[in-house]
């Protein structure tokens, strides 16, 4: 629900009841001032009413005369009286009291909106049995019948919703006679007695104060919804902007404190980065230290193989080189790892001679490969191949397909890396080898672009999935094709394909 | 092992490694020069008169960078840079300011004696008109081929054969390439011609193995005698 829509539905919320507890108040005190005005008249005149009644109990009833003239009651009821409106006043002992309250009504009545005036009140006498003296009188109803017996001399009813029929019963004088109650029946009075005016008019500031809630809800609106993009912006530039908002209300504050957040974030991700960074050259640090000896190994190694002749310690050193070489590998592959793993891979592109890497790929292997008995031979183009591409992630990408061929193979085996440009300006690197290859299914696990390192590492332990994982992601990072397959001489053929770099200038 | 006979430069700070390459290049007949640090090259005179220079990135004193940068003022050597952190942006930056060639450690013995042979030999190969491989000849401006000095009559298709190889001597060359470029596209420019071709031009040169088959890509003229 937005903000407007639950300023409306709160503000008729709350005015519902309120009118209707307005409404009910003016209800109650119409009906009061009614049930007051039927006490007065009945009660002044009670005397004159009882003497009337007591002549003649059975033409009594009906409606109550302003004025009387003499003790009789008027007769016949029933239908409005066409003798003219009442007039103020009377001659009973009326004058001030609570019959002061009528006047008002008559002055006001020609001006009113409302319709014709209320009817004359009306007078039915009963006996002690509540039995009506005269025909035409209604039921007396059971509230005001039980209070008139409980002894009251004014019974009035008290109904929930009070209506403008007002009912009230008078007990007469004396405890003999037929006509020991008397119930007046009226109206009341739309111009009297009420709390609200009698036009709508009192619905206007209401309606003006709604209308109000709605227009002042708009700037806020306004300015949420500036916040809201405000936030979406600074989110977008990894919260380097603040938000801008300004202003001294709720929103102002949301803002502020939206910017202080964003501050919490940025300094989090510039800690992070900070400490990546220094793991970054950690392990730029530990490869460093790491080589040196390593290639001192290898060094050792070459010299004991030299030396070794032919048997078993022959076997030993070649192994050892072997492992010392793989190792190589290895830690080569986790510095890639660790750069492709991170959040953000930044090539670091730049024009790249693809037979000079080719060349240098082949040399790093071909030491090992003589020593495992396999041939390791390459071709490159006349003209160099220029392309544009992170040097360090696709020469490795290249090594790893190239000493998985020269690992993987068996004594005797070939290994071929043919670097070659391609009609349309594009480039092709095909490392072909006759070894044992790779089943089809798990071929098709090792294309595909969501295969997991950990898989890759579960599936091949010994680094043949990592190697070749690491190959396909550099690949695709730059945009190129590398494709998986059996060789036409039983091995694996692995093809890395893509642009060459425009000629520049 | 082939005598390079060959004054090196050898800047590295582990004395063991240095050690060891020292060793290993003196093999091959070559005079090695070694400082274990980086060291100011304001003059040509600082420079030792070396014909090739082996250079370590990260050097106490000055870096290998930087001397490469003081290395290019006075002096057109060739650099092999050496390096340990397989940064492309260090490589990037050495070849911008003019190494030759880099290696990544570690590295074989064999590896980098066979990229100082590369780097000290590139130039006599050149592209001269008569190439020289063990007894035979070709001489790509006369046409002329001759095995142990005997002349040796060739047609057209297969001494252009023999001249596309004698191009880059131990170099493997495609049948892809050979029988796109060498061969008559229009009438014979299949692989299986070529090999006919190949076996016809091997019975010509006689018995000194010269056109070798590469296995997975095609043939080559052997340089050495093959193993």
């Amino acid at each position: 629900m937005t903000l407007r829509q639950r300023l409306a539905v709160a503000t008729i919320a709350a005015t519902i009841p309120v009118a209707v507890l307005l409404l009910w108040f003016d209800a109650a005190t119409h009906y009061e001032a009614g049930e007051r005005f039927l006490v007065s008249v009945g009660g002044s005149r009670l005397a004159e009413l009882q003497a009337a009644c007591e002549a003649d109990p059975a033409a009594f009833g009906g409606e109550l005369e302003p004025h009387h003239h003499g003790p009789g009651p008027p007769r016949d009821g029933r239908g409005p009286r066409d003798g003219g409106p009442p007039e103020r006043g009377g001659d009973g002992p009326r004058g001030d009291g609570p019959g002061g309250e009528r006047p008002p009504r008559r002055e006001r009545r020609p001006g009113g909106p409302d319709g014709p005036p209320p009817p004359p009140p009306r007078v039915w006498a009963y006996d002690a049995s509540f039995a009506p003296t005269g025909a035409g009188a209604p039921p007396v109803p059971e509230g005001l019948r039980e209070e008139a017996l409980a002894g009251a001399a004014v019974a009035t009813d008290a109904p929930l919703w009070p209506g403008e029929d007002v009912l009230v019963l008078l007990r007469g004088a004396g405890d003999a006679g037929r006509c020991r109650f008397f119930l007046l029946s009226g109206h009341t009075d739309p111009h009297h007695g009420g709390v609200l005016p009698s036009s709508l008019v009192w619905l206007l500031p209401t309606a003006a104060v709604f209308l109000a809630m709605l227009a002042a809800a708009s700037p806020v609106v306004r300015r949420i919804r500036r916040l809201r993009d405000a936030v979406g912006a600074s989110a977008r530039s990894a919260y380097a902007t603040p938000t801008g908002l300004a202003g001294k209300d709720e929103v102002g504050e949301l803002a502020a404190a939206f910017d202080r957040a964003g501050e919490e974030v940025r300094a989090r991700l510039a800690d992070n980065a900070r400490r990546e960074q220094a793991l970054r050259e950690f392990l730029a640090h530990t490869m460093h230290d790491v080589m040196i000896p390593l290639t001192v190994l290898k060094g050792h190694l070459a010299t004991l193989r030299d030396a070794a002749g032919e048997g078993d310690g022959k076997k030993a050193v070649v192994s050892a080189m072997d492992e010392a070489h793989y190792i190589a590998s290895l830690l080569r592959d986790l510095a890639a790892a660790a750069r492709l793993d991170a959040a953000v891979v930044e090539l670091e592109r730049g024009p790249v001679d693809l037979g000079g890497l080719v060349t240098r790929v082949v040399a790093r292997h071909r030491p090992i490969a003589r020593q495992l008995e396999v041939e390791l031979e390459s071709a490159i183009p006349r003209e160099a191949l220029v392309i544009d591409a992170d040097e360090t992630l696709l020469e490795q990408a290249v090594s790893n397909i190239v000493y998985n061929a020269v690992r993987y193979n068996k004594p005797g085996g070939h290994v071929a890396v043919i670097c070659e440009a391609e009609e349309g300006a594009r480039f092709r690197v095909t490392v072909l080898d006759d070894g044992p290859g790779i089943p089809e299914e798990e071929l098709a696990r090792l294309a595909d672009r969501g295969y997991r390192r950990d898989e890759a590492r579960t599936r091949a332990p010994d680094g043949q999935g990592l190697g070749l994982h690491i190959a396909q992601r550099a690949a695709a990072l730059h945009g190129f094709a590398l494709q998986l397959g059996a060789s036409e001489y039983g091995g694996l053929e692995v093809r890395i394909a893509g642009p060459v770099a425009r000629a520049e200038g | 092992m082939q005598r390079m006979d060959k004054r090196i430069l050898l800047v590295e700070d582990d004395r063991e490694l240095a050690g060891q390459v020292k060793g290993r290049l003196e093999e091959i007949r070559c005079d090695v020069t070694w400082w274990p640090e980086g060291r100011r090259l304001a003059l040509a005179s600082d420079l030792p008169d070396v014909e090739l220079v082996i250079l370590d990135l990260m050097l106490p004193g000055r870096s290998g960078l930087d001397m490469l940068r003081d290395l290019r003022a006075v002096s057109d050597v060739p650099v092999l840079v050496l390096s340990a952190r397989g940064e492309t942006s260090a490589k990037v930056r050495a070849f911008q300011l003019g190494a030759d060639d880099y290696m990544t450690k570690p590295f074989w013995p064999e590896e980098l004696v066979e990229r100082v042979r590369a780097r000290l030999r590139r130039p006599v190969l050149g592209r001269s008109d008569v190439v020289t491989v063990r007894g035979l000849s070709v001489d790509r401006r006369r046409r002329e081929v001759t095995v142990d000095g005997q002349a040796v009559e060739l047609t057209r298709v297969e001494f252009d054969l023999l001249s596309a190889l004698a191009e880059r001597p131990g170099e493997a060359v495609t049948r892809a390439w050979l029988s796109q470029n060498v061969l008559d596209p229009d009438r014979d420019g299949t692989e299986r011609t070529l090999d006919v071709h190949v076996s016809r031009l091997r019975k010509k040169l006689g018995a000194g193995t010269y056109v070798e088959t590469v296995w997975g890509i095609g043939y080559r003229l052997a340089d050495e005698v093959p193993a």
